[in-house]
């Protein structure tokens, strides 16, 4: 242990103080640091400071003024996508193994992290009272101080020896996921912080009592937590069924379509529209598939294949200009690109039956998904928007990037295809979204987007929005992936061309592949930027995340006076901003470094 | 009967003249040679069999397809013809395994088992079974020339064209890429080499070619090629390589 410690000692002096210079410098850093660190907690301890403005909003912060009775629709919404988590982690369990002192060795390191805090924390700190005069206060005394130093020393004390113990494990990486998550569930149970009661006459009770934070969502959150829990045992079991990956990533794609058309809707499932309009629509085209798919190997029909095409695209273009139900114009749609796949795809009988069943579950998919996305009910919250707080910067973040990263892809192969006209296309689209200002792109969606949709077209702001973020942040993405597509050399498309493969399965299996890969960096932080802008929809009226914090509860005074207390709120998001940004940027890391394995 | 024919091949970069009409045929089952000196036209000369590069008049005919426009007759030929770059050209975010089976599952559209049996099979062929799951990143230049010509083979081509496969590598590892090569050619195989190996030209090839300025300069059998060759620009081509 002795030989450790001076072994460590040894490589902090080559560190640190391997000259004047650098010993000056790590001298003067470490003041500027610590100072640093004083100042804010000095700041965030002194007694003007109610971080019970945070704490005592944090259902504001997460879904605005959404109705309390549909609060079940968020939790499924969550609940989901913790389930589908799930399974997608037990059927792509890594079989890496956690060493046990590294998890030792992360609470050590945590537990000096807090021992640094108690610490440098100043023990009188000054603020500016209300009639501008400075007060100093006492906001740390000793005894907090050592109440706090003892037990987290003795705490880094076992985890530092517990290595020269005979105390060594491995664990599945993939498990420490659900051991991390349990911590936050476990302590909604445990944890108790002062908390706002209110008497008879909606006056605040000082001091306040101390009672379970966050008491009314332990429930969901445990019951969310074991579902993902079974779905990770259920996904394991999964495992080795032979299409379930693609199954899986199939509803990766669907979950979003799902919440937003059935829970995120009030659906209107009126049976004699169902049966009247659904069901015939469904049937006809379904039939209509079958029979493409079983006569298109016949002479007769095959002769006249190229005539049957034409004609069903001039009825696609006629029928979606027209006054048809929406799933009709999409069936169409649909009807008229799957009938240019089929004589490609069906040339075995093998080919025709899975394309057969393709087809069937594509129509059952496409009218349940439009079923609930037609009803128009949406939840209605009188005076304001539907979603506000958290929610809906995570919504314009998942979804902008879920709609705008497949269109940046497009865009960019756009961009470098040989057709001019798709290539004057795709380089108008994009360098007209890149030049204008996405807050111009914002106003365009609130005020000026109405216009240029046909008569009878109305979409929720919060859905325009959206659809310009997918353009705004799509051109983005489309220019990076370009900048990796220069990155191929010309050999890998030769190569590609030489073994015979088509354009199709050239990009999709060895062009885009490597040119993604040589771009994970700045896809990410162009991901991390639009999760950042979103907040600039408070300029159109639309409550995110910081403007909840910064605006509402800043002027927030019913039914409990928090005027002026933005100062809190605002580190407060800061610090949420910070976690989620900080994650998925280490996530990227971990996947670029596993990616990396393959690089030359 | 003749296997690749080819009629006056012409073809500029832009006002350059690469190939100045070029008329050949080969055999099936022969190993041509074509050497020249750098800048005259080989290389091009041999990507354009399987459309790589477009030529732009004359007619080339392989397997009784012709080279046209028509995208399906660029298929059939590219499925028949393997080819084995310089720069190797290997899929470097695919295993050497994923880099054999590709082609085969996709294009052929075998099944994975099969595919692997194959892939393990040329592997052995070319002398590298175990680095199967390695990445070719993690290989040598040698081994990667390998590696390109098992997946070349792998799609069970008819020709084989080699841009030379062996100019970017180490002296050392020249050899093995050449035996593999020589014992291909024993197989039987149909091959069309450009490289400045001209032992290997000796020893296996029927016939060999001198490229010069875009022009096929002299055709010949090995021994008179190098012996007793007829023109003045080989006799010269010769003095300056051996």
């Amino acid at each position: 242990m002795v030989d450790l410690i001076k072994k460590n000692a040894k490589s902090l002096q080559e560190s640190l103080f391997s000259s004047v210079g650098s010993a000056v410098l790590t001298v003067a850093t470490t003041y500027l640091v610590i100072n640093f660190f004083r100042g804010m907690l000095g700041f965030a301890l002194t007694s003007d400071k109610d971080w019970l403005a945070v704490l005592n909003n944090m259902q504001l912060y997460m879904v605005q003024a959404y109705p309390e009775e549909d609060f079940i629709r968020v939790w499924l919404s969550v609940g989901l996508t913790f389930v589908l988590a799930g399974l997608s982690i037990g059927i792509w369990r890594s079989d890496d193994r956690v060493k046990s002192s590294q998890v030792f060795n992360s609470f050590f390191k945590g537990g000096l992290g807090v021992l640094f805090f108690t610490i440098i924390a100043p023990t009188n700190a000054s603020f500016m009272g209300n009639d501008g005069s400075v007060i100093t206060e006492e906001v740390f005394s000793m005894d907090t101080r050592l109440g706090i130093l003892i037990p987290v020393a003795v705490f880094c004390v076992i985890f530092f020896s517990i290595r020269f113990t005979n105390i060594k494990f491995t664990v599945n990486s993939s498990d420490m996921v659900f051991f991390y998550l349990f911590i936050p569930v476990a302590l909604l149970w445990f944890v108790k912080l002062p908390t706002i009661q209110l008497d008879q006459n909606n006056e605040r009770i000082i001091p306040d009592p101390v009672m379970p934070i966050a008491d009314t969502t332990k429930i969901p959150w445990t019951v969310i937590f074991v579902s993902f829990l079974l779905s990770y045992f259920i996904g394991m079991y999964l495992k080795n069924i032979k299409s379930i990956k693609s199954i899986m990533s199939l509803s990766w794609f669907l979950l979003p379509l799902l919440i937003f058309s059935w829970i995120f809707k009030k659906p209107q499932i009126d049976m004699s529209v169902v049966l009247g309009s659904d069901l015939p629509i469904f049937g006809v085209f379904l039939l209509w598939g079958f029979l493409v798919i079983t006569f298109v190997n016949n002479s007769i029909f095959k002769k006249y294949y190229s005539t049957y095409l034409g004609v069903t695209f001039l009825l696609t273009l006629v029928g979606v200009f027209s006054g048809l139900p929406m799933l009709a114009k999409t069936c169409l749609l649909l009807i008229a690109l799957f009938s240019v796949v089929v004589p490609a795809v069906s040339t075995s009988s093998q080919g025709k039956r899975s394309l057969l069943i393709v087809w069937a579950v594509a129509l059952v998919t496409l009218t349940f998904l439009l079923r609930g996305g037609a009803s128009d009910t949406g939840i209605v919250v009188p005076g304001s928007s539907i979603f506000g707080g958290f929610s809906l910067t995570w919504l314009l973040a998942i979804f902008g990037t879920y709609v705008s990263f497949p269109l940046g892809v497009l865009l960019a192969l756009g961009r470098n295809s040989k057709l001019p006209i798709i290539r004057i296309v795709c380089t108008g689209i994009i360098e007209l979204t890149r030049s204008v200002p996405y807050i111009t792109w914002l106003f365009f969606a609130s005020v000026t987007l109405a216009v240029f949709l046909p008569a009878g077209v109305e979409f929720n702001l919060i859905v325009r929005v959206l659809m310009v973020t997918a353009f705004f942040s799509g051109a983005y993405f489309a220019e990076n992936i370009r900048g990796g597509l220069q990155s191929i050399p010309k050999g890998q498309y030769e190569a590609a061309d030489a073994i015979g493969m088509s354009p199709f399965q050239k990009i999709s299996l060895i062009i885009m592949p490597q040119a993604l890969r040589a771009v994970i960096p700045t896809l990410v932080s162009s991901a991390i930027t639009a999760f950042k802008d979103s907040s600039l929809v408070t300029i159109i009226g639309l409550f995110d995340f910081l403007t909840i914090g910064k605006t509402v509860i800043g002027n927030q005074s019913i039914p409990v006076n928090f005027v002026g207390h933005d100062r809190e709120n605002l580190i407060f998001v800061a610090i949420v901003y910070w976690i989620f940004t900080f994650t998925l940027s280490r996530r990227s890391m971990k996947v670029e470094k596993k990616l990396g394995l393959g690089e030359r | 009967m003749s296997i690749i024919q080819t009629k006056d091949v012409k073809k500029w970069f832009g006002d350059f003249q690469a190939l100045k009409g070029i008329s050949m045929d080969v055999a099936e089952g022969e190993v041509l040679v074509i050497a020249g000196p750098s800048g005259s036209g080989k290389s091009t000369f041999i990507r354009c069999i399987n459309r790589l590069e477009q030529h732009q008049e004359g007619q080339i005919i392989v397997d009784g397809i012709e080279l046209t426009n028509d995208l399906k007759n660029i298929e059939a030929i590219r499925s028949e013809v393997g080819m084995v770059f310089q720069s190797f050209n290997l899929f470097p975010h695919l295993t050497v395994m994923q880099n054999i089976t590709l082609a085969q599952i996709w294009v052929r559209k075998k099944n994975r088992a099969e595919a692997e049996e194959k892939a393990m099979e040329l592997l052995e062929r070319v002398g590298i079974p175990e680095q199967a799951q390695k990445f070719p990143g993690q290989l040598s230049g040698g081994q990667q020339q390998r590696v390109a010509i098992a997946r070349a083979l792998a799609m069970e081509p008819k020709i084989m064209l080699f841009d030379e496969p062996t100019s970017a590598l180490d002296p050392e590892m020249i050899k093995e890429v050449l035996d593999v090569m020589k014992e291909l050619a024993k197989s039987g195989m149909t091959m069309i080499v450009v490289t400045h190996e001209m032992g290997f030209a000796k020893e296996v090839a029927d016939r060999v070619m001198l490229f010069d300025d875009g022009m096929l300069v002299e055709e010949n059998t090995p021994e008179e090629f190098f012996n007793n060759p007829k023109s003045d620009r080989t006799k010269l081509f010769l003095s300056q390589i051996l």
